[in-house]
């Protein structure tokens, strides 16, 4: 597999960003790099042809939750730390080390970006195949993902509408107020 | 919670609120845009919603969130988050009662020709609105600060 300039630049810029996110001592730096990490993720999924995902993670990642988490910030008292870094323990990098050594492990195994027959099982499932198929005459809607989600999927969709329902339910109890304002 | 604790929230600046006046409108039609086109381009209800509430962030963040939050009325966001629910729901559950199985859109063909069509748009607009409303308030909400559910145990039941 061989990468485009592109999506070398991106790939090093969200492992740099993901990492000032850890290492970060100052809250709002590491925020801020957290923010540009889902950026750069955001883009990437575009890169890798799932726009929807692109566009979920560009606005809910890099966008609500920067919001949300300043705010909660905001309430906070922010303590006047020295140095730029947080001091790291080896435990820490060891046991980080090991996990990101057996998750990239698996990388191998994934099908490549593109791939298409047989060498593509995502691509050449029968699931997916179903759905590309038939998605348009079940049910007129051009876009898969839609098509899955409010359709095929409807039952898990409206699940999932009620769980953000109740999560902001959640907040209102837990934050003692009646109304959303 | 008086306003003036809060000033080092919010800073007036006539840059932020020009451009915030000038690319709101651009900002919630490409909401309206992705949730009513999430057909037949990437997107749909829960990434349109997304976009709608941040138009509203981005008000609070240009002209102050206590003048957003004067501006909003708290009913809009209370009848939208159940709105969506009750709308995608009864889509849902009406099928079932028109003898289907849930959410079978072609049982309202009778009614209404390209009912599928229509009826994913209002499920993917009952997400936005609830998506959207849940965004704005959990904003609000954070905004507020948590010091009220402190002070007040008397509220403790």
């Amino acid at each position: 597999m061989t990468l485009s300039v592109i999506e070398g630049v991106l790939l090093v810029f969200v492992l740099c960003c993901a990492i000032g996110a850890a290492v970060l001592r100052d809250v709002l730096a590491s925020l801020m790099a957290f923010a540009a990490y889902s950026l750069g993720i955001s883009i990437i999924w575009v890169m890798l042809e799932a726009p929807d995902v692109g566009l979920t993670e560009a606005a809910v990642g890099a966008g609500i939750m920067t919001i949300l988490f300043i705010l909660a910030l905001a309430n906070t008292v922010r303590p006047q730390e020295n140095g730029l870094f947080e001091s790291i323990s080896v435990r820490t990098v060891v046991l980080v080390g090991a996990f990101v050594v057996v998750m990239t492990a698996t990388v191998p195994s994934l099908p490549a970006v593109g791939a298409e027959g047989a060498a593509n099982p995502v691509v050449s499932g029968e699931v997916t195949q179903y759905y590309i198929e038939n998605a348009y005459a079940d049910t007129e809607v051009h876009n898969a993902v839609t098509a899955v989600l409010a359709a095929y999927r409807g039952f898990d969709t409206l699940g999932e509408a009620v769980v953000v329902f109740s999560a902001g339910i959640a907040a209102l109890t837990v934050l003692r107020q009646e109304v959303f304002a | 919670m008086s306003s003036d604790e809060r000033t080092g929230l919010y800073v007036e600046s006539t840059i932020i609120m020009t451009t915030v006046r000038v690319v709101s409108p651009f900002v919630l039609t490409f909401a309206l845009f992705v949730m009513f086109h999430g057909a037949n381009s990437p997107g749909g209800g829960f990434q349109g919603g997304v976009i709608a509430g941040s138009v509203v962030m981005m008000l609070a963040f240009a002209y102050g969130i206590d003048a957003a939050r004067e501006w909003l009325d708290v009913r809009v966001v209370a009848a939208l988050a159940s709105g969506g629910v009750l709308t995608f729901a009864a889509i849902g559950l009406g099928t079932i009662l028109l003898g289907g199985s849930f959410l079978e859109y072609h049982l309202y063909e009778q009614f209404i020709s390209h009912a599928t069509a229509y009826g994913i748009e209002l499920v993917e607009l009952g997400i936005g609105g609830i998506v959207a409303s849940v965004a704005i308030g959990l904003f609000f909400l954070l905004a507020a600060g948590f010091g009220h559910a402190v002070d007040s145990p008397e509220d403790e039941s």
